[in-house]
Parts: structure tokens; sequence; C-alpha cells
């Protein structure tokens, strides 16, 4: 039998894309390499999902099991603790490679893929931190998954590197079970995340944070011992003489998230040098046809409601596609200008345009206001003036057909600080 | 004049509040109340686990079914500690009743099946 | 009462355990670590030199050429993997060519095979990254790419199932000799006789042996090389290990395709007073950054996923250091076995048993020898049908638990319990790859220290990380009763 689509991982992305793929009459099958649906949020314990979704603040498993609930009422196909391997290109579709303790290999035929996967954490080697190699540095998640599902604390004496949302919920988490929590170092002259974290996690525990600055030692034989942090210059480089010594068994990391694209290795798919995901058109296609992608496995998200709306859109894309609707035949280029880190999507299919276009976006820096501005050649299609803005928050503007002059010339948004 | 940032949502609107508790910067009105009760008795909803007797599940998540006096906090740390639940257990069941006679309960913030 | 005890479980020893267990003689191999391989063996650039650079007519000469080709044998008898890649030595200016030339005259007297001089153009024509700036190349085609570890690993194997002893957590910290019998004592105390001792103790080899030695005729200066790793998906980037023309500090910066798919930039070279300190710094890391990118164009340097340094066991003696002691029969120093010192050690062994020992020993062949070594299935390399036959046979090749490097639950529980299993989570990292990918064990590591606890049937919270007293999970929350 032949899926018209499968959806591989079962958090919130890959949920939404199912069932918005499902409600447009797909026979979907979704795989979830894990005991259990929800992905990423079982392990989130904190609250502060679903504020645009259901309008009302709810934890990460209160808002997975809604989710769930509606995936299980849809009756859609799934496979628990199965893993996708590898996808084969097929003259009508794919062949996706699985396997699972309970069914072994697996060879399943579709139409079209929703690749799903989530995000993995970078690593100390990534970011290449010198020192010794002692147990005891590890990413914010691996211990939020320790310490939220198995139960356990890695560490008694804890200092955290990066202060992404990860690294400011796991703070307050090691402290509030007990763990000595002696600081927070962020090598930006700003924090990575959200500010209602760095109230309710730092001020609130009195955790102090360190910005502008770095790990630049760590110590250890067997045991992770201590940490040196020091003031960066604005060229990022070690201050000398700004050393500060902390005698921790425990260095978290919460220095970003990369999309998971593992699946993708043996197909020649166009990637994204800043997002680290696929290049994708509106329709969350990527660079071959009928393979699509969603949520933290196209670019890494920080709100979850985002990530469900996405995977929606991407859902029904996907059942155009399979449905036949949509045969691209022409994109256009949607480029980041001055200011902006990246777009979403970076192109736009102008034959099959199918309604407004959320363009989701990161500026590169922090500002009290300014305005985002789309031109076309020098033509401004599109404005609109915003507050508060920084890099950690992701932002929306829509674009309609009707906005553009022609479908050759390449799109540019730019960010404009306003300076008060 | 107090400068605050409002954690209501994650939008974090830049507040200040004066000594009549004017609010000003706020998005919408659940700032207004945030401000005035920071200012007055600050309270946080708390997220934690519980023991639960499960091989596949060895914690369960819960939450605090309205925000908790900042202060009592640890004491609820503290009192959860020794707690151990059985499965099955459904989302929003209560799992402790009225915590030190303020009016909060701890809640089961998911589902997990016997 | 020991024939033989072996100090050191790195390559060197592992292969010498593996040669007397040709002979019927009673061995034990001692290592301080709680794995083998955890010194020099473990971090290294893994290259089989074909063997240019060593002075002729010395040991390293001599056994390098030697020990390069017996790794084919090596392979076909234990499965260590071979990457057949060849090499370019390269000058990047006119200077260095005078130099190249030498090399290369070097490389014949060496007796090295195949060896051969390109010009800069028709070398980029082979190997698209090189840099651009390459006058000339000394094209070794019989350089090979190995992982040492995993030689130390299935030599060691091959001779525990051949009779040899080896215990971890062993550190030799005294030896005495009466009456023709050396008794050995470790740190926890234990003692052990033997009628002969093979120091092969890396860069602690001075240190051994000035434990027995009034005159230790040699003193190892510890020389740390650091590395930067490039994620598997750059595999093809170059297809020859990339050398420069050597200096008089060593071989230079390196890139060396690994035979997992990563690439290999560095090492350094500095000297410093630990025989373990494995420490990275920021300066050594740039420094391999710039070197490396005048080796090769465009280097990746987006794709690194780790650093690492190991250290060498650089000796006065500048040659190898392998010969009986001149004041105690039967104790064999095989020491200063710094590069190309992976490449000789099946030489070295051959030599130290076959010609040293000899001299003084009568070794009976043992007739149950078998020379070869166990084979673990890579279940990700196996073909469909081979697959399908696997799981069928063994459920848990199903379940993946390492989706980067794709390593199956059957794969960790066989490293685990095999003769020499791993028992810490980064001992089944070397054995069964499980956490060397993109996200270093991010997602498997969990996985990894739940099947250690259920197959070892030990609580959680004593599951190493590696060494001994390196628990992951440090407390249990909730325990209060
Ligand atoms: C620590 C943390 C804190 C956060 N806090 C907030 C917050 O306070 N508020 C908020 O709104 N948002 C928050 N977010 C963001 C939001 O929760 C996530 O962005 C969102 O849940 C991601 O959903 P996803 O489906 O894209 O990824 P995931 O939830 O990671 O789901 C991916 C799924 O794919 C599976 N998978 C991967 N590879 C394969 C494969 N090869 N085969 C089969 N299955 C596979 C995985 O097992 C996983 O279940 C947070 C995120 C993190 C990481
Ligand atoms: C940076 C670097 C790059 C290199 N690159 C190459 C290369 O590309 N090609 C090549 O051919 N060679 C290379 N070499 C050299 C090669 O790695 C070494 O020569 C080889 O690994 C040495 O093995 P070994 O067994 O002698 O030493 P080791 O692997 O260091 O083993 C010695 C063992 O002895 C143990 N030990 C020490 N003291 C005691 C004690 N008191 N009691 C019990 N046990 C003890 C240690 O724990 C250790 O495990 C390189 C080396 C380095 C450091
Ligand atoms: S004022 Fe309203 S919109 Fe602004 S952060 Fe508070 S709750 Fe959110």
């Amino acid at each position: 039998m032949k899926t018209d689509l499968l959806v591989i991982g079962g958090g919130a992305a890959g949920i939404a894309a199912a069932l918005e793929a499902s409600a447009q009459g797909l026979e979907v099958l979704l795989l979830e390499r894990d005991t259990q649906l929800g992905g990423i949020l079982n392990q989130c314990i904190h609250n502060g999902f679903g504020l645009h979704v259901f309008k009302e603040e709810l934890t990460g498993p209160e808002y997975a099991e809604r989710f769930i609930h509606m995936f299980h009422d849809k009756d859609i196909a799934y496979k628990l603790n199965t893993t996708v391997l590898d996808i084969r290109k097929e003259d009508a579709g794919f062949v996706v490679s699985a396997s699972s303790l309970q069914e072994g290999w697996l060879e399943l035929e579709c139409r079209a893929i929703m690749l799903a996967s989530g995000c993995y954490e970078r690593t100390r080697g990534q970011i290449q931190l010198p020192g010794d190699r002692p147990k005891g540095v590890m990413p914010a998640g691996s211990a939020q998954r320790y310490l939220n599902m198995d139960g356990y604390l890695v560490g008694k004496d804890v200092f955290i590197l990066g202060s992404g949302d990860i690294g400011l919920i796991m703070a307050r988490r090691m402290k509030l079970e007990g763990a000595n929590v002696h600081g927070v170092a962020e090598i930006m002259p700003h924090s990575n995340g959200l500010t209602r974290n760095i109230v309710q996690c730092l001020h609130d525990y009195d955790i102090p944070l360190f910005l502008s600055h770095t790990v630049t030692d760590i110590r250890g034989k067997d045991r992770l011992e201590g940490v040196t942090i020091q003031q960066v210059d604005e060229n990022w480089k070690p201050i000398s003489g700004t050393d500060k010594h902390f005698s921790v068994d425990t260095l978290l990391l919460s220095v970003g998230l990369v999309p998971d694209t593992m699946v993708f290795e043996s197909l020649d798919i166009a990637m994204h040098p800043v997002t680290k995901g696929a290049v994708v058109d509106q329709h969350y296609q990527t660079s071959i046809p009928g393979i699509f992608a969603c949520g933290n496995a196209l670019h890494v998200h920080d709100l979850v409601d985002y990530v469900t709306e996405e995977s929606r859109r991407a859902g029904r894309a996907a059942a155009r596609y399979v449905k036949g609707l949509s045969v691209r035949q022409k994109r256009l280029a949607l480029n980041s200008g001055a200011n902006i880190h990246y777009t979403l999507p970076q192109y736009i299919d102008t034959a099959d345009f199918n309604g407004v276009i959320s363009c989701m976006f990161r500026v590169t820096k922090k500002a009290e206001q300014g305005e985002f501005v789309i031109r076309q050649g020098d033509r401004i299609i599109q404005r609109k003036k915003a507050r508060f803005l920084a890099p950690a928050e992701m932002e929306q503007l829509d674009l309609d057909q009707t906005m553009l002059s022609d479908h050759e010339t390449p799109l540019t948004l730019d960010f404009e600080v306003i300076r008060p | 004049m107090k400068k605050l940032i409002c954690i209501v949502c994650p939008i974090g609107c830049h507040l200040e509040i004066d000594a009549q508790h004017n609010v000003t910067g706020n998005r919408c009105k659940r700032g207004i109340g945030y401000a005035i009760e920071e200012v007055t008795r600050p309270t946080r909803m708390v997220t934690t686990t519980v023991r639960l007797l499960s091989q596949e599940h060895p914690r369960l998540s819960v939450k605090t079914s309205k925000p908790l006096p900042k202060e009592a906090i640890f004491r609820l740390m503290a009192a959860l500690e020794s707690l151990t639940v059985n499965p099955p257990v459904y989302m929003h069941q209560v799992i402790m009743r009225d915590f030190e006679g303020l009016g909060v309960d701890i809640i089961a913030t998911r589902t997990i099946p016997g | 009462m020991y024939d033989f005890i072996i100090i050191g479980g790195g390559v060197t020893g592992a292969l010498i355990a593996r040669t007397l267990s040709r002979y019927q003689v009673k061995v034990c191999l001692l290592e301080k670590e709680s794995d083998i391989g955890n010194h020099a063996t473990l971090a290294n650039s893994a290259i089989i030199h074909a063997g240019f650079d060593p002075e002729p007519g010395t040991l390293k000469a001599r056994l390098g050429v030697r020990g390069n080709a017996m790794y084919e044998t090596l392979h076909k008898e234990l499965h260590v993997p071979l990457l057949r890649t060849g090499a370019y030595v390269v000058a990047r200016h006119e200077d260095d060519v005078a130099i190249l030339n030498a090399l290369y005259e070097r490389a014949l007297k060496n007796g090295v095979e195949g060896a051969k001089l390109l010009s800069g153009e028709q070398a980029r024509k082979l190997e698209p990254a090189l840099h651009r700036n390459s006058v000339k190349v000394l094209d070794l085609p019989s350089t090979k790419v190995t992982y040492p570890w995993e030689v130390a690993l299935s030599a060691l194997e091959n001779a525990v199932s051949n009779g040899v002893e080896y215990r971890l957590e062993a550190e030799v910290v005294g030896i005495v000799r009466t009456d023709k019998v050396y008794a050995v004592t470790l740190a926890n105390g234990h003692a052990l006789k033997s009628k002969a001792i093979i120091n092969a103790a890396g860069a602690f080899a001075d240190k051994v042996a000035g434990m027995i030695e009034t005159h230790v005729p040699y003193k190892i200066t510890p020389r740390r090389g650091e590395y930067l790793v490039l994620d598997k998906s750059v595999r093809g980037f170059v297809e020859r290990v990339l050398y420069p023309v050597p200096t008089e500090k060593g071989k230079g910066v390196l890139v060396v395709p690994q035979v997992h798919g990563n690439i290999l930039l560095g090492p350094t070279s500095e000297f410093q007073d630990s025989p373990s300190a494995v420490t990275n710094h920021q300066a050594d890391l740039s420094m391999i950054r710039q070197a490396a990118s005048t080796l090769a164009e465009a280097i990746p340097f987006d794709k690194v996923i780790r650093t690492f340094a190991g250290v060498r066991a650089t000796s006065s003696a500048k040659d190898f250091y392998i010969r009986q002691s001149l004041e105690h029969r039967g104790f064999y120093h095989v020491a200063g076995i710094d590069s190309p010192g992976l490449t000789a050690a099946p030489a070295i062994a051959e030599y130290v048993v076959e010609t040293l020992i000899k001299q003084d020993y009568d070794l009976e062949s043992n007739p149950d020898f078998n020379p070869y070594g166990m084979q673990y299935p890579h279940f990700h390399e196996a073909s469909l049908a081979k697959k399908r036959q696997m799981i069928a046979e063994n459920p848990a090749f199903g379940n993946i638990v390492c989706k980067c490097e794709r390593v199956t639950e059957a794969e960790v529980l066989m490293h685990i319990h095999r003769p020499c299993g791993g028992h810490s989570v980064k001992a089944i990292k070397k054995r069964a790859r499980a956490g060397s990918g993109l996200c270093q064990g991010g997602y498997c590591e969990g996985t990894v220290v739940k099947l250690l606890a259920r197959e070892l049937k030990q609580p959680l919270e004593t599951i190493d990380y590696y060494r001994k007293d390196t628990p992951i999970l440090m407390a249990e929350t909730k325990v209060k009763r």
C-alpha cells in the first residue's frame, strides 16, 4: 500500500502536519522513534506554551496531550519506536527505510514526505570550547531530559553557558531540585532567551547573568572541577584580566539548536547556510518536489505555537501537492537584507501563490523600534513598524500576490532600526 | 517609578509602574494586574515533577493550579519530595490539595495510563 | 607466576600480547585505566605511514615500513578497518621543493613502495581540494588509515581468546626483582609475580622503568598534539592524507580522512610536563585552522564536531628504544614509541618477541593459537537482505539506539558482553560508535546508560561516563521518604 504522506517525527510539528493533511483527505502515516508522541514537549514541563493556539498558557506536556487527543480522534496511522533512516526517490514518489524493535526493517512507499524530526543541540565540540575534557559538560536539553523524565540531577554545582531558553529554564529547574546554580554566561551583549525567562528563571533566584562573557577554560581530569569565564570584546575576543573562576561539577551548554536533517543525507536537497534546514518555498516544499519540512527540523522555533501554525500550513500544502493542485514552475527569491538573519520561506512559488504568505524571520540585533520593509527592486511592496525586537524572537509579515510588481525581480526584506 | 518585565505571556512587555500603581508599556490589560501584584505580593506558577511508580515513566510532570506566593516555592518543593503517585494518572488530576491552605492545588500535567 | 607481564594496554602492549599468545607462555597485560588504549592509541592521526621520513637505518624506518605491510594481515585476521588512502606530501613554495626531493630519495632508501613525484597541477587533478599554491607533491600510495583504538582492542581480544590474561585499573606502582623473579605491585595493593616484564607504558615508560632501573637510559618528554574533527558528512572532501613538507618540529598539521568518514585536522606539537594532560588550547586550535588552510582550499570548518588532544612519548633516544635492560635480565624496554608507533606496532611486537625474547627464552608454539579475531557486524553497512536476516535472528537489530551513526541495540549489547567488553558510556562509544556522530550522544547517551544498567544489573547512578566514579546521573530526585 502506498501512503499519500509519510510524516517523519511525532512532535508538535509532525502531529499538526499529519492532522491537517488528513483533514484534507490524505492517507497519512506518521513514524516516531520515541516510545510516545509529543517530541520535545514531553520534557518541557514548564509553562509558556499555547498562548496563540489555545489562548491559554499550558505546560509542554499539556500542549502535547491536546494534540495527541486530536490525533487519535482522527485515527491517523502511526508507528512508535520506529526510526526513519533513509529516503529514496522513485519514479512516482519515495521509499522510506525505517526500523523498529517490533516490526523490524520497513520499506514504506509514499507520494510525499514531511520532515518533522525536530532539532538537536549544539555540543561542546561544535563550539570548540578549549580546556580539559572531563565528564560533566553536557547540552542543557540532555540534562533536562534526565531531570524531568528520568528523575536524576546530572550535577550539584552548575554553571551554564548560553542564555538561550533551555539554559534559563534549566537554571531554574536545577535550582528548584536543590542544585547550586553559580551563573549563566552569554557571549553576546544581550540574552538569547525570552525576557520572561530571564526574569522568572534568573532574577527570581538571584542567579547572575554574565553578558559578553564566555567560558575560556574547563578544568578537571575525570570529573569537571571548575570553569573560567572571561569578558569578551566586540570581536568576541576574551579580555585578559577579566577572569572569574567557578568551582562546579557541571557545565550545561545552551549554545543553540540545529535542525535535524539526517534522513536527508543521501538526497541532494538544497540547505540553507543560516537556518541549517532545507531551503523552502511558501509551501514548505524543499528543492525536491514532494519533500516538505516543518517545525524545528526546518528552522529552530522559540514558540511551539508557531511550530503548530507553520506545520498546519505545511500539511495543507503537502495535500495540495499530492492532489496535483500544486505544480511548481517558478521560484522567486526572498532575500534576507539589512539586519535580517534569515527569512522563511526563502523562495516564493509564483505559479501557485495560493493565498497570503506568512513570512517568518529573525532580526540580527536588538532594537527598541524599527520597521520591516520588503522591496522588489526599488519598490517597497510591504512594510510594518515593530517594537522591542530581539534575535531570539521570531517575527512575521504577510505578503499577498497583488503586492508583487512582477514575477521576475527578487524580493528583499530589510529591517530598518528607528532611533528614538 | 519601577521598571518591570511582564511575564504573564511570552511577549514580555516592558512595563513601568509608579507609586499610584499607574502602569504603562503593557500590550494587554493582564500586564496591569501583573505589575501591581509584582510590587505588592509576587506569585509564580511552579512546574515540577513527582515520583511515579512506573517503569516507563518514573516521573510525572505537575504544576500549581494557580500562581503560588514566591516565598512558598521551596517549601512546596520540599513537600513534593516525599510524594509518590501510582498510575493511572489523568491530566489535571489533583495530586496534592490546597498546599498550606494557600488555595493552590498541585495537578498532573499529563496522562499516564495504568 | 607469569612468564611475562606486559605493562601498558596501548596498541604496542596489545600487539605484543597477541604475538606472545602464539607461544605456550603465561602472560598478563596490566593497564592502569578503566579501558584499554586510552592514551596515545586513542588520540592520534590514525595513519599507517608509508615510511618516508624516518632516517634510514633507524628502527623507526625499518619497523615502520615492515609494520605498514603487516597491517594487511591484521586486516584479514583481526578485521581491523583499513582505508587505503595513499598520501601526498605537499611542497607549497619553491623552498620546499629541495626538501621534498630529499624525502623522495629517503623514501626510496627506506623501501617505500610506489613513491613518486608529481607536479602540483597533476596532484590537484586527483585531489581537487589541494591548495592552489602546491608546487610539487610526493605521492605515497602505500599510506593507509585505520582506527587505532580498534587495532589495540581486537589485538588484545584475540590474545585473550588465545589465553592471555588482562587487568584494567591495574596501575603498576612498584617493581622488585628477587631470585630472578619480578614482583609487581599495583596501586590497589595487589602483587603479581613474573619471570619477565615488558614495559610498554607509552609516555609513562620512563616512570615505569625508574621503578627498577638505577639508570633509565632515556627520558620521555611528553609532546601534545591537538585536533579538530569534521563531521562525516564531509566524506570525500579529500581522498588522501595530506602532509605539508615536514620541519624539525615534526610532520606538521595534516588533513586526514578517517575510516568512518570524518576528517581530522591536526596535530599541533607542544612539549608539556604531564604525560597525561590532554587539554585543548584556543591558540592551538586556531593554529590548526590556519595551518590546515594552507594545505587545502575551503575547508568546511563549520562542520567541526569535536576537538581532542593526544600525547606523544617523545624520547631523548630519538629512535624507538626497544631492548633488554642492561641491569635486569628479562626486563624489556619498549619505549619512546612516538610516531610512527602505530604504523610500526605490529612490527615492534614481532621484533620484541621473535628477535629479542627468543634470544633468551625457548618459546614453544601454541598449537591452539587462532589468529582470527571475532567479527562484530555493523548493521548499517549490511545489505538490505542481510539486514532483514539479522533482524529475523535477533529483533534487537531493529532497534536503532544512535540515529547519527545508525547503531542498533543488538550492537550495543554485543559490545557490552564481548570478551573485552565496554562497561561505560564512552567505552561503548568507542566500540559501537554510539554517540560519535553529529549530536555527540545528545540523543542516545541516556539510552546507552539504561542499557548498561540493565545488562550489568547495576543501578543507573553507578553507570560511569568513562573513568571510575564519573556517573552521568549524579543524584536521584524525590527520594526522601
Ligand atoms: C527546551 C525547550 C524549551 C522550549 N520552551 C518553549 C516555551 O516555553 N514555549 C513555547 O511555546 N515553545 C517552547 N519551545 C519550542 C517548542 O516546544 C518546540 O520548538 C517544538 O515543540 C518543536 O516541535 P517539533 O515537532 O518541530 O520538534 P520535536 O518536538 O523535537 O519533535 C521531533 C520528533 O521527531 C522524532 N524524530 C526525529 N528523527 C526521527 C527519525 N529519523 N525517525 C522517526 N522519528 C524521528 C523525534 O523523536 C521527536 O519526537 C521550547 C523548546 C525547547 C527545546
Ligand atoms: C598526536 C599524535 C599523533 C600520532 N599520529 C600517528 C600516526 O598518524 N601514525 C602513527 O604510526 N603513529 C602516530 N602516533 C604515534 C602512535 O599513536 C603511538 O606511537 C602509539 O599509539 C603508541 O602506543 P603505545 O601502546 O606505545 O602507547 P599508549 O597508547 O600511550 O599506551 C600506553 C599505556 O600504558 C598504560 N600505562 C602507563 N603507565 C602504566 C602503569 N604504571 N601501569 C599500568 N599501565 C600503565 C597507559 O595507561 C597506556 O594505556 C601519534 C601519536 C600522537 C600522540
Ligand atoms: S502585558 Fe499582556 S501582552 Fe504584554 S507581556 Fe503582559 S500579558 Fe503579554
